[in-house]
Formats: structure tokens, sequence, C-alpha cells
């Protein structure tokens, strides 16, 4: 199998690179061992919220310089503040092609709300999302906030009592109607994106329509669980316009409906761009010549070898197992590319949960460029974007999304260049 | 210390990080609130399962089979197999005629055959179809797959065999099932692609069928007794003889690959990579040794895949896709990848009905809103499935390519 | 702030929410005693929730301790019958591996026939089919009545029948001190944690069954009890690997104990000395983990292939005796000193050493010794009266239950026994929602342990009901969990969110000694979930 490009990894930097190579005449293969973790993703994407020292960033653009002390390896410093800056700004663009609609900017972090309630500082929100633009107050004096009765990940009395904190009034609302009834046999699967299921359907939306105009009294604003809108997209669309409030969807726990749609999405301008997205396969080894590889190899496709002129390797971290950690030893265990981590395990972790874990900035070792490196050498068709990456703590720093996207941008241009 | 360097117990269900992955893409889960959900009924029952056997729920026989949890799954956890590993070790179900009836696909088919006229007569009669329902609990709304009159086989002995072995390269054609005693068409297309290429169609010296329709029903032994004879038949094909085995249907293909294996237990490690289906084969053939084929220049028509649910597990749609798109003035749609809802025996059961239908409901709209001619798939169950619910015709991306020769 | 609590005094005040605190308080109010009990923490804190939970048949002890092996083969018939609940009948094999004494197996056998314990020499190939994950290079095996006992269970059910004959049960009321008058102890204060409130109560006898921690409280006293901290580590894998008990035929050692135990299996343990400070705060380094490793494995090849759930470890009360101070010379057996004689202090009585197996009988002797001093006659029945629980079949129970799925019907009744026909009653399709997902605890569950088994906060509840125990560890379920309880409970919201902050956080502590594998996975994918999607901090506690 001839392609321009094969990309190890379909997550959000495997299709943020495959998007923007197929968008300038490649052709690229995806090869996505399972799922990724956009499925759980709050609907937002961090840029970078905070420095390794615990400094809160206000603005991105400003802060990264900041990081060449603090963080050496950290990919954003391989970018550089231009680089950096010029990426970053690309981005709302680029989703928004691919049909993914976001909110934000590099400049300035705004905040998103969270399933606790509380704000948090973020670069780009999904539009149907809310994005605030203060940390310390919600955009309204009163809210309705519903739930589906009997939903278990999503806790309205954590996120009122929050609410309240920041000044606004909530009154709270239960969702219950026939169509779910049906789901509550199973005693498990009443899950977020099952309800939305039963919301894909407009004889739904109208009776959901009616409940929530109902009940909102005379608030503001309506908040409820992100369960509208798994296969359509104009759920949200149709209730605002039938209830005539404006309808704030909040992240639940996993599974994560806007997150499972915005990778829909991706993957779909990914094919309808001419990739071929490859799901459940696993690359297995690769041939190698000099310093590039030649071919790679699946488990689906046996003696089929995928040929391209480079490789990414955009297979996350230990979540997605880009990453494997033994007692004493961390490794990639795709390319076999070399890995930075300490060998005393005892130095991987903070015994405090919410403290920082040292195990998050491990990572692959690259050059400037992004080219993996392979005993210490840089192979020059390889090149390593998104969570695999060595030298930040996307949890801590809040810059997960950011250095996918970013990287995988970074590393099509590279491609693109030659 | 190397211990714990694969902490990985036999059929990896601990591997399983609870990520609700594979809720969010299981057809049944969605339509059916018995079933428990891949999540549940998987490796979060299988711990329970070990702790105690009467922690296994009948209501994973609602599971059908389609692996889409484990093409989904970020673990590389075996949800599919775990269950139906289950339903082989702990299921005390009583023997039914009906899942008799059906698992036996090749028994009933040597009966059908040579009636085949009033067989497919009398199967699409009303009262033939109450009795079906009532007796023995196979949906009267099913429409039966068309037995032909004649098996595939027996034409091939009487009007190829000798012809097809004059070709240098021969490859061995697990014909399975339906073409053998539904379909030899395909079996004669496939004999017509494959000589175009300069390739000779054998038979195996003994096939049986596959067993798939076996598992799904509990008849475990029987079905490694004919695992164990197809693989013999393999071996003896491809050790031997120096010939590869191809399949037409991607159920027998993924079965005999993988099923056999991690469910029957029977060894298929010497010949796996040995056997694949004849869209890989053909793919391969073409892309590597630059092979041409000679296309008519037909009429326009219009065709959307349709990704049956082990093609997606095998990961193979690929080639069909890419196969279809050799043949001139074919215009190709590729249908969103999802559960046709049949699942082989399953959907025929009265009382899996309604969550079968429910499953392909949205996979028939979208055909329903294409505008084209034929539906083109690689699996025989998906076929008889979409022609019953749709309005569309639905082929073999063989039989597509045949037509299309010159 | 002080309060004085005015009520009428109590015969005994119990302190500990041990396994023997808890069965002291069981048998003292079968005996018409009034009760209360104190514990600083939840019940089973301390080491009764950090051992093996074998039900030891004594085959242990019989060549090194005849006198314990006799008291466990009693207890552990004792136990079958009155706690069948909490208990798994599973057996035990003594393994005799290439690198063993196979002249032990011998003096073995003697030794447990002498201590009254079945022990059946079997065929190395018999072994190996009644348990098939034991090492196959095994050359000798002995069968013996070991079993799995759940010493939450186990500890719950005897409150519970305390508190149905009157026993007052305060849990998270620490002792500060014991009052009193002259050369007697007559009452004790306590802190109140949850209410930050102190309070005193009075008794006509104060028993110490604090475990390690009776050390402490002794001294509050005045006296001093020469106890030695032995730490015991242990590991849990994700699920059963064995289904009979497996030890060494050998004297025993490290690591040489892997015990099946509901949905997981456990090997253990090692032994160290501690400096009490330790005590409060046990953490597993990473040579524990890989000698547990190492020596686990010749049980049990499989468990090298088995996933870790978590590490942790517990603290045995060892006494030293009292002509001994260097410590030397230590017991395991039950140690019940009268402080009258011992050092002439009246009313006051501390019960220590012993094991979870014998809880029973220690609880036996200081009742009887309580009783004697209140001159009180009834006799002990808490060796024939069964505990609440496991007074109906799992079998009988179940056909009462018909309103909950299959699964989580068991799973139910093998952790309640026959209340959970109590738990079902009333509920709607709304409580059989599953709120973890690993162990089928359900909304129900959580509901009845909330208003029936004194649960405070998330640990509590996990260690009544197993929210959290499973292969996530709380990753899904503990979310859901708070989310019930503040709703439920009507306790505040930012209560709820510490809660679940301390939860994850006692949850990581089993988790990160073993954190490689499958596991970092799992606590990255937990980060990302309460850290980045929740936004959970640790200003949440500090707020």
């Amino acid at each position: 199998m001839k392609f321009d490009t094969i990309i190890i990894g379909g997550g959000l930097a495997g299709l943020t690179c495959g998007i923007s190579l197929q968008r300038h005449g490649q052709r690229c293969c995806i090869v996505s061992s399972g799922q990724s973790a956009l499925h759980f993703s709050s609907g937002s994407f961090d840029l970078l919220n905070c420095l390794p020292d615990g400094k809160e960033v206000e603005n991105p653009v400003e802060a990264v310089e900041r990081l060449k002390l603090q963080a050496p390896e950290h990919p954003y410093v391989k970018l550089g503040k231009e680089k950096f800056e010029e990426l970053a700004g690309s981005v709302v663009e680029f989703f928004s092609q691919a049909g993914v609609s976001v909110t934000g900017s590099a400049c300035k972090n705004h905040f998103r709300i969270t399933p606790m309630g509380t704000l948090k500082p973020t670069w780009l929100t999904l539009s149907e999302q809310v994005a605030c633009e203060h940390g310390d107050r919600l955009p309204w004096k009163k809210v309705a906030i519903f739930n589906v009765t009997g939903f278990l990940d999503f806790y309205t009395q954590f996120i009122a009592d929050e609410f309240h904190k920041l000044g606004t009034e909530c009154v709270l609302r239960e969702i219950s109607f026939p169509a779910l009834e049906r789901l509550r046999k199973n005693p498990t699967e009443m899950r977020s994106v099952n309800i939305a299921r039963v919301f894909d359907k407009r004889e739904n939306v109208d009776e959901l329509a009616r409940v929530l105009k109902d009940g909102r009294g005379n608030c503001e604003a309506i908040a409820m669980p992100a369960i509208a809108g798994l296969a359509r997209t104009d759920v949200l669309e149709c209730l605002e316009r039938e209830v005539g409030t404006r309808i704030a969807l909040l992240p639940t726990l996993p599974p994560s409906v806007p997150g499972i749609r915005a990778q829909q999405q991706l993957r779909r301008a990914f094919e309808q761009a001419g990739g071929v997205y490859m799901l459940g396969d696993s690359v297995l080894r690769a041939d190698m010549e000099g310093d590039r590889i030649t071919k790679v190899y699946s488990y689906n496709h046996g003696n089929i070898p995928f040929v391209a002129r480079d490789v990414v390797l955009a297979t996350g971290s230990f979540f997605s197992q880009g990453l494997v950690a033994l007692p004493g030893k961390v490794y990639e265990p795709v390319l076999g590319l070399d890995v930075e981590f300490v060998e005393n395990r005892k130095e991987w972790y903070d015994m405090n949960v919410f403290a920082a874990q040292r195990y998050e900035t491990f990572g692959v070792k690259t050059d400037n460029e992004f080219h993996g490196l392979l005993n210490g050498a840089a192979l020059s068709n390889v090149y390593v974007a998104g969570a695999v990456l060595e030298g930040f703590d996307a949890i801590k720093q809040g810059c997960g999304a950011g250095v996918s996207i970013l990287s995988a941008l970074f590393v099509a241009e590279q491609i693109l260049r030659k | 210390m190397n211990l714990q360097e694969h902490n990985v117990s036999d059929n990896n269900f601990e591997q399983c990080i609870k990520c609700t992955v594979c809720t969010v893409y299981c057809p049944v889960a969605a339509v059916n609130p018995d079933f428990p959900g891949p999540k549940q009924a998987g490796p979060d029952g299988e711990r329970l399962r070990l702790k105690k056997n009467n922690f296994y729920d009948e209501t994973l026989k609602y599971c059908l089979n389609c692996k889409r949890c484990e093409v989904a799954c970020p673990s590389n956890v075996k949800i599919g197999d775990i269950i139906q590993a289950a339903r082989i070790k702990y299921s005390e179900k009583k023997f039914k005629l009906r899942d008799f009836i059906l698992a036996n696909t090749d028994l009933v088919g040597t009966l059908s055959s040579p009636f085949a006229p009033v067989v497919n007569g009398v199967l699409g009669l009303r009262p033939t179809k109450a009795v079906l329902d009532s007796v023995l609990k196979i949906d009267h709304r099913r429409v039966f797959p068309k037995y032909a009159f004649g098996t595939f086989e027996s034409w091939y002995k009487k009007n190829e065999a000798a012809r097809q072995s004059s070709f240098p390269t021969q490859v061995s054609y697990f014909h399975g099932c339906y073409v053998n005693y539904n379909n030899p068409q395909l079996g004669k297309d496939l004999i017509k692609v494959m000589n175009a290429l300069g390739v000779g169609v054998r038979l195996l010296d003994k096939e049986k069928c596959c067993g798939v329709a076996l598992i799904s029903n509990g008849f475990i032994e029987q079905a490694k007794k004919q695992a164990k004879m197809n693989i013999e038949a393999i071996r003896e094909s491809v050790l031997a003889k120096n010939m590869p085995v191809i399949a037409t249907s991607s159920t027998c293909a993924f079965t005999i690959r993988d099923e056999y294996p991690h469910l029957l237990s029977v060894d298929n490690a010497d010949v796996r990579e040995q056997v694949e289906l004849a869209t890989r084969y053909v793919y391969r053939l073409m892309a590597r040794q630059g092979v041409k084929l000679k296309f008519k220049q037909n009429q326009k028509i219009r065709v959307a895949y349709h990704t049956p649910c082990h093609m997606e597990k095998l990961g193979w749609a690929y080639y069909s896709i890419e196969l279809l798109k050799l043949i001139p003035n074919v215009e190709l749609t590729v249908l969103d990848s999802q559960c046709c809802g049949i699942a082989g025996t399953y959907g025929f059961k009265k009382e899996n009905y309604k969550t079968s239908q429910d499953i392909g409901e949205s996979l028939f709209r979208q055909i329903e809103a294409c505008d084209i001619d034929y539906v083109v798939t690689d699996c025989e169950t998906c076929k008889w499935q979409i022609e019953m619910s749709t309005s569309k015709r639905c082929e073999h991306p063989i039989s597509i390519l045949a037509k299309a020769l010159e | 702030m002080m309060k004085q609590d005015t009520a009428k005094p109590f015969d005994v005040i119990i302190i500990g929410g041990g396994a023997t605190g808890a069965g002291t308080a069981r048998d003292c109010s079968r005996r018409g005693l009034r009760v209360l009990l104190v514990e600083r923490f939840d019940i089973s804190t301390g080491a009764t929730g950090r051992n093996h939970g074998l039900l030891h048949s004594g085959a242990r002890y019989a060549v090194t301790d005849q006198e314990s092996a006799k008291e466990c083969i009693k207890e552990n018939m004792i136990l079958r019958r009155i706690a069948s609940h909490c208990v798994e009948e599973t057996d035990g094999l003594f393994l005799t591996l290439p690198e063993d004494d196979i002249a032990y197996q011998a003096k073995f056998v003697e030794a447990c026939s002498q201590a009254g314990i079945r022990a059946e020499i079997i065929d190395p190939k018999e072994a190996l089919r009644l348990e098939p994950s034991a090492n196959p290079s095994l050359v000798g095996a002995v069968r013996v009545p070991d079993g799995a006992v759940d010493p939450f269970r186990l500890t719950a059910s005897n409150i519970m029948d305390a508190k149905e004959h009157g026993a007052t049960i305060l849990t998270y009321h620490e002792v500060t001190e014991l009052l009193r008058e002259q050369n007697r102890i007559v009452g004790v204060k306590v802190l109140d944690h949850r209410t930050k409130e102190v309070k005193s109560y009075y008794a006509s006898v104060v028993v110490n069954a604090g475990g390690i921690w009776g050390h402490n409280i002794a001294k509050l006293a005045g006296i001093t009890i020469n106890m030695l901290p032995a730490k015991g580590a242990l590991l849990i894998f994700g699920h059963r690997v064995n289904n009979i008990v497996l030890n060494r035929c050998r004297k025993p050692a490290d690591a040489d104990i892997l015990v099946p135990g509901d949905t997981i299996c456990l090997i253990g343990t090692t032994s160290s000395r501690v400096p009490f400070e330790e005590v409060d705060d046990m953490r597993v380094t990473p040579e524990e983990v890989d000698l547990l490793l190492r020596e686990g494995e010749k049980l049990s090849p499989l468990l090298a292939r088995t996933r870790i759930l978590r590490a942790y470890a517990g603290v045995r009360p060892l006494v030293a005796s009292d002509d001994d101070p260097s410590g030397r010379n230590v017991s395991r057996g039950i140690v019940l000193l009268d402080h009258a004689v011992r050092d002439g202090m009246e009313g006051f009585v501390t019960i220590t050493g012993g094991k979870l197996m014998t809880y029973r009988l220690m609880a036996e002797w200081t009742t009887d010794l309580v009783c004697k001093k209140l001159n009180v006659s009834a006799k002990c029945d808490t060796a024939e009266e069964k505990l609440p629980g496991s007074r109906e079949s799992g079998e009988e129970v179940g056909k009462k239950i018909i309103s909950m799925p299959k699964t989580q019907r068991n799973a139910t009744i093998s952790r309640h026994g026959d209340l959970a026909e109590k738990l079902a009653r009333n509920t709607t399709t709304l409580d059989n929602s599953l709120v973890c997902e690993c162990e089928e605890v359900s909304v129900g569950e959580v509901k009845y342990a909330l208003n029936e088994l004194d649960v405070h906060n998330l640990v509590d509840l996990r260690r009544r009901t197993r929210v959290g125990m499973g292969t996530c560890q709380g990753e899904l379920c503990a979310c859901r969990a708070a989310g019930l309880m503040s709703s439920l409970h009507k306790y505040c919201t930012r209560r709820a969110k510490e809660d679940l902050a301390s939860f994850l956080n006692e949850r990581w502590k089993g988790m990160a000694p073993i954190a490689w594998g499958d596991t970092l996975r799992e606590s990255e994918y937990m980060a990302w979930v309460y850290e980045s999607v929740c936004g959970l901090t640790l200003s949440q506690k500090q707020e």
C-alpha cells in the first residue's frame, strides 16, 4: 500500500497532521489502534494554563518564552515563540474548515465550566459549550440546571454550589420522560452517549424542548449535561430555538459526547479530503534503510506493508500505549525510538495524587524539527507529534491539546517543505 | 526485574482501564437494554465469572459478535472474544431445534439445494413462515436467502475442474456455504476474475462449513471438528501444494483466521497468513506484480460500499474499495462503517428481530438516501439484510469486477 | 467546645473498632451489658482490614505453635457456621516445591493431626487438577481446611449485632484522655472528629482493643505495654488467579500465602519491624513489591503475568513478654492484660496480640473478664449464634430478590448475605443503576450503606460495599458515589469534593508502588478525568 505519509495514531495529533497533509495534496494513511483520548474530552482544548513553576498563564503566547528556562525540552520551546504564535493563530480557521467550530484565542485564555461546576482556563472551546471570559464569574445571574433523572455522570448539586460561589443563582430541575425509561432497564448503559442517541431523534428533541421550557422559570440560561447531538449537529440549535433561551451544555464524566463528535468530524474531514483511516490496527514493526524507515508492517495487513516517504508517530502517551512503562523502564513500543525517563521508579511519582507526577514528562526524544531519535541519531523521515513527546506535563501545565495540535501542524509543514 | 514485563493475563481483560469507549460503539447496547453492554458483559463480567461461575448471565447471547468493541478499544482488549468464550464456557443452554437448523448451514443446504425451486417457494409462503415463527421462533418477517438449483461444487467438478488445473499459478477457493448452496454465480465470477489474472481456481480437497453459525449457536464440539478438518485441508493446500487459500466471504475468512485459534483453540499459526480474501489477493497481485485487468467501457454505475463488521475487524475493506476504484465508470460512495444488524443467524431469531432491524436502521437510511445502483459488500448475510430492508440490490465486489471485465 | 455527656453511664467502653473491639462489643451486649464502642476512624481501619483475609486452618502454625494452631482450627469451624456470608470455604494447599525439603511434609501433617486439623497428602497431579494455577513443578501437596474471610464484612456484622443488642457505636471518636479516679479508670474523653466536639463517657470497665495503637492508649493510663509494630506488606492482584488458598509447606516465611478473596487474590506478607512514628502511614517500598512478586511467582507462576491492583501494608501488634523488654521473645498468641492485677489500675483491661482468626475468642476472654469484674454471670453464646447476614443461605435469599439483574443480585448477596433482602426492599429501577461497575455496586446498595451501616465518607463506603475496590480503583465510581452521597446525605458539596479528593489520594497510595504497565495507564487516565476534565485540585481541600 503506497502513501505519501503514514501516520501512526489517529487521535487529535494524528488527525490534525493528516488533514493538513491531505489539504496540501498528499495521500496519507492513518493507522489507529483503537479510539482516541478525544472520547474523554472536556469539550475544550488547552494551550498553556500554567508554567512548570506553578505560575498561572493568562496569555500563552507571552508565556511560552519562559518555558525555555523551566522546561527546555518542551515541544513549544522547540517550536519557538514565533512559530508557536503563527501555528496557534491558525487553528480556529483550520478546525472550522474541518467542520469543528471553536472559539478562543492564543493570546488570552478564557474559562470553561468543569463537570464540578468550577471554572478552568482554556484555549479553544467547542461552540456549543460555554466559553466564559472571566475566571471569577459566569455570564448569567440565574441559571436553571437540568439533569436526566438517574444519570450518574453529572452532578447538579456540585455545579449549583460552585455557581453560587460565582454569584449565580441556580434552580435545579430533572428531565425524565418515557423515551429514557427503556434505557433505565440496563443498570450500566444510562451513559451520556446512549442518552444522546435518544435525543438524536427529532420527536424526543421536541419533547425535551417542552420540558426545558416548562422548567426554566425566569432563568436567563439553562445548563444541562452535554448529552445532545451525537449523530446530529443541530440538536442544540433546535433546542435553543424552541425554548428561546441560551442553553449551556456542560461536560460529563466519560464518555464525552462533544469529544466523540469532534473526533468523528475530524475523521470525516480527513477522509473527505481523500485520506485513509484504518481503525483497530496496530503497527508491529518497520523496515529501515540507513536513517529512513522504508516500510511499515501492521497486524491486520500482515505481509502487505505500508510504503510511504514519511512516517509520523502520533501514538499518544501511556494511556494510548504510545509509551509503555515497565517496573524500571519506559519505552516506545512501535518503532523503539529513544525515550527520556529516569530509571528509579521512586522518582516517577509524587505520593500526592494531585501533585505533578514526573512520569507525565517522560516521552520520545526528538530534534528541533521533531525527527524521532534512534540511538541518539535523528531518523530523517520519521516525525513525532502529540502526547508521545517528551518534556511537558499535559495535566499540570494544561497544554495537552495544544502540544498535539501544534506539533502535528509543525510536522506537516516539515513534511511538505521537502 | 522482569517478572511483570508482560503482566497480561489470558484473554487480556485486565488491560481494560474502564475508559467506556467500547460502550459507545456497541450496536446492540444502543438499541437493546437487555444486553449488559460490552464492558459489563466482557472484561467486567469476566472478573466476576472468575470469582464464581454463577455470575454468568444468559443475556450475553444478545452479543452479535460484531467485534466493533474490539476495533474501538484503545487497550487492545479482546472484548468480543471474552464474551463469546464466556458463552462457550458457561452457557448451559438447552438444545434447540431452531438453533440446530440455523447453525448447520451446510447440512440444510445439502438437503435443500436439490429441491431448490420447491424449497424457495415454500419458504416464501405465508403459512410456512407462520409455522417457522410459532414453532421454531424464526421470525416471520425475515426473507430467506434463495437456494440455488444444484451446488457450486457439483457445477465446478463437472465444468471447471480440469481447465483450472492447467493454470501455472493456482489458488484454493474456500467458497463457503453461501456460494455453494445459494449463490454459485459469485463462485463463477471469482473464477472469471482470477483466470483473467492468470490464476487458476481450485477447490480444497474437503471443505466443511467454516462453523461461524455453529459457534454462535453454541455447537462448539461440532464447530471444532469442522475447524480441524478445514485446517487440515488448508494445510494440504498451502503447505503441500503451495496454493494459498482465498475466500469471498469476509466472515468465513475471519472465522478461519481468528475465531479458530481464539474461540475453538484450533491452532492455525502455520497457515493463517495464507488464508485471505479474494479482493486482498487480487489487490496484492496487481500492486506488487503490476498485473493489469482489462475492463469493458461499461455504462456508468453508481455503487456504495458497505463495510461488514468482520471486514472492519480484519481491516481489509481498503482492498475491496481500491479494487472498485479501478473499474472505469464506477462511481463509488463509501458508506459509514456500521453494523447492518443481521450478524449471520442472529437476526433470523424471533427474539432478535427487532434488535436486528433497529441496529440496521441508520445504515438503511443512509443507503436509501444514496442515489446508487447497487450496494457492494463482501458479506453474504449483510447482503440478505440490506436487500430485505432497503430497496437496493447488493452485490459482491468480485461480481462487480467480473461484470466489468472484457 | 467541651461537652459533658450526662447520659447514664455504660457498663463497658470498648476502645477500637477492629475485629476484636467489634467482637467484644457484640459479646458484651449479648450478655446484657450496656456497651459503648469508640473508634477514632472507621471500623476495621487498622490491622483488621490490612491482612490476608485468610481463614486460617491453623496448619501454618501447627509445627511452630501448637496452641495457636488449635485455637485457629476451632475458630475456623465456628466462623464457617456463624459468619457464613463473610467466609468462603475454599480449602488450602501446602505446596512443597523442588527447593523445599520434602521431609518437612511428614512433620507438618503429623503436627496438623495433633492439633486436630484435617491434613491430607494428595498427589501433585491431583493438586494441579484442583488448583491449575499452582506451580506445576510442585513435588508435594497437602490439603487443609483453609478458607477466605472478609474482615470488613465480619467486623461490620459484629457491629450490627452489637447494635441490635443495644450497643452504642461511635466512629470518628478518638480517645484523647482516660478519665481516672485514683487508681481506677472510670471513663474516656473523646474528640468527635466530625463535629470537633470533646465529650466524656463513663463506664465501670474500659477495654483497650486498640491494636498497635493500644500502646498509646495504655500510655494515657500511665501504663507501658511493650508492643512491637511489625509491618506486613501485601499485593492485591486484579482478579482471582487461584480458587484454593496456596501456602508453602515449609517453616513460615515471607510472601508464602496466596489467598483468593472476593474478586481478587492477594499475596503476602513481608515482615519487618517499624518505628511507632510510622504506624499511621504505612507505605510499601519497591523492594517489598519485588520480594512479594519473586516469592509469589513460586506459588503461582501466573502472578508474573497478572496485573497488580495495589500494594498495602498492615501493622501487627506483637507484644513482648513482660519479663523481656528487649522484645526478642514475642508472642503471636492472645494477650489479655487485667491492669488491676498487672499494674494496680482498676477498671481497665487491654486485649491485644492474637490474630483476625481468633478475634471471637479474644472477645470471649475479654468479656469473661469484664463480666467477672461486674459480677455478671451470663454465658458467652457468640460461638453458636449466627451473625446478621449469615442467618439464611445465599440461595434462599436469592429467591426472594427478583427485582435485581442477576449479576447484581449475586454480588449484593455475596456482600450482605441475608441482609440483601432488606437492601432490596422498596428499591426501584433507579436504584438498580450501577455506581461501581467493576464490583456491581448499585445506587440501592450505596443508599443502604449510607442509611444503615455508619458510612460517613467514600472510604467508609468502600469498606462496606467494595465501591472503588475493582480494577479501576475508583476512576469511574468515585465521582458517582460522591455525587450520590452529597445528594442523599445532604452534606455540603465542598465536603463531598474534599472527600473525593482524599479518596483518590488513598487509592493512589496503593497504586503508586506498583504503577507501571496498565496501572500507570489507569493512573494517567484517572488524572485526566479528575484533574484535567473535572478540575479537581488540592486547593479543593484548602478552600
